[in-house]
């Protein structure tokens, strides 16, 4: 795109336009946690975390998903504006719609969360607050500072750990029944023979053979 | 309203919210640094690998839409790829198909904004609202198969490899990240978010020195440490796991935050 389309589309590439997408993906995502809490489908997240969340739902604690969260929302709003690309997964996913929900029924506030229209509210105040924070602090150090802050490193350990889900699939597939077991690696061969990631053909096959031999539970 | 219906007119806000904030932020990033993106790197990456091509964009969206299903299915969580994968990459498919100029396209936020919205309205409300009519057996496999699958990345692989990434990327990162990943393991039970300071900081301090933004990153990490390990209770089980007494002012502030100190 050459400078000049750039410009012209002030608005869309503006500084001050960042907090306001920010803030209507974080309602989004906020909200998809009170369909979570309410209808139990549609939490924006991956099941691991969304476990941490349900076991305080559970009656457990919610320490866990709060801590979880709110590290990750810290980490990645000081991380966003260094390097130029907001994390969503861990600032808005994580730390919006796991961990700010976490700490208001820790403190028994369930009003956000359980109402649709208040939970729209709450989330994109939330996140056009972080909207501004990222610019704000975009404004005091990313000027000054010549680091990527080893976000090289964190990119490559991000990718090499998401290589790890396929085979950890098979093997639980195969802990659980023979059958099952069976199709997750039949699935997990398929997919890797045409190139496709093996977690999703280890799961399909999983489920197709969960269907057809239920798995007894003990 | 029955419930089926409130899922779904939910679910269309929902999914035109989220594809409108996820189509503009990831055409930002393609003018990152210079104008704040908002995505992921995993995300930029891989649509960089299939730019320009819709047919390669929208398969690699399929195939993480079954993930989604099988996620959504079991647990009711519609995995993080929904915003990290599948709008972006069929948000970019839809354009390319009319215009293979990725810079009128895909690098255009007001484009993909839109695009973005009507993909996320059509995924968010056919995961969600078809989350229900799966079969239970169905059900179960994704519960005793995927969910300990994804505990295990959790807790331990994802640790190892940012723990080994940080090794390998230099002795100061390196004992950063390790010392940051051990207290951070102890106090919120997961080591990556610590390994990832350990990062910021190591490599923050390897490329510019010990300045304000390095100094500013250390005295916020030493901050999240307090106020997490206080609001865990890691405090009160560190004193009890030495055979300590806890003393009654700390008792005292643990009540005036609302938890009890056994």
């Amino acid at each position: 795109m050459t400078d000049q389309s750039i410009k012209n589309q002030g608005f869309w590439l503006s500084e001050w336009a960042f907090p306001i997408f920010v803030a209507t993906l974080c309602s989004g995502i906020f909200a998809g946690t009170h369909m979570y809490y309410v209808y139990h489908v549609g939490a924006f997240n991956d099941i691991a975390i969304v476990a941490m969340l349900e076991a305080g739902i559970k009656g457990g604690s919610y320490g866990a998903a709060a801590a979880f969260g709110a590290s990750f929302l810290f980490a990645r709003i000081l991380e966003g504006p260094l390097v130029g690309i907001l994390d969503i997964g861990g600032s808005l996913q994580t730390g919006i719609g796991i961990g700010v929900p976490a700490l208001l029924l820790s403190a028994g506030i369930t009003g956000p969360i359980e109402n649709f229209g208040l939970s729209l509210i709450v989330g994109a105040i939330c996140g056009l607050l972080i909207g501004l924070i990222i610019i704000l602090i975009r404004r005091y150090t990313v000027a000054g500072a010549n680091s990527t802050f080893g976000a090289d490193v964190m990119m490559g350990a991000g990718n090499a750990s998401g290589r790890y889900l396929g085979p950890l699939i098979v093997i639980t597939a195969i802990m659980a029944s023979i059958p099952v077991g069976i199709g997750a690696t039949i699935g997990a061969a398929i997919f890797y023979a045409y190139k496709k990631p093996i977690a999703g053909g280890a799961i399909i096959g999983a489920m197709i053979m969960g269907a057809l031999f239920p798995i007894q539970i003990v | 309203m029955g419930i089926t219906l409130a899922i779904v007119l939910k679910s269309i806000i929902i999914g035109a919210l989220v594809g409108f904030g996820v189509g503009a932020g990831a055409a930002r990033m393609f003018h990152a640094p210079n104008v704040q993106g908002m995505g992921a790197f995993r995300t930029f990456g891989e649509l960089n690998a299939c730019e320009g091509d819709p047919i390669s964009h929208f398969s690699f969206g399929l195939g993480f839409l079954f993930n989604a299903w099988a996620s959504v299915v079991g647990a009711g969580a519609l995995t993080q790829d929904v915003d990290h994968r599948i709008i972006p990459n069929w948000a970019a498919a839809a354009l390319l198909w009319k215009n293979r100029d990725v810079t009128k396209t895909l690098h255009d936020p007001k484009k993909m904004a839109f695009a973005g919205a009507i993909v996320g309205i059509f995924v968010v409300t056919l995961l969600n609202s078809t989350a229900s009519s799966v079969p239970a057996s169905m059900q179960s496999v994704a519960t005793q198969v995927l969910v300990p699958a994804a505990n295990w990345l959790i807790n331990p692989i994802m640790p190892i490899v940012f723990w080994i990434a940080a090794m390998d990327a230099g002795r100061r990162t390196g004992i950063w990240s390790t010392v940051l990943g051990g207290i951070g393991h102890l106090i919120m039970g997961n080591a990556v978010p610590g390994i990832v300071l350990g990062i910021l900081i190591g490599k923050g301090v390897d490329d510019s020195g010990w300045n304000r933004i390095t100094k500013t990153l250390v005295i916020a990490v030493v901050i999240l440490y307090v106020l997490s390990g206080f609001f865990r209770g890691f405090d009160v089980n560190l004193l009890h796991s030495f055979y300590l007494d806890i003393p009654q002012w700390l008792i005292d502030l643990h009540a005036f935050f609302g938890s009890e100190v056994k």
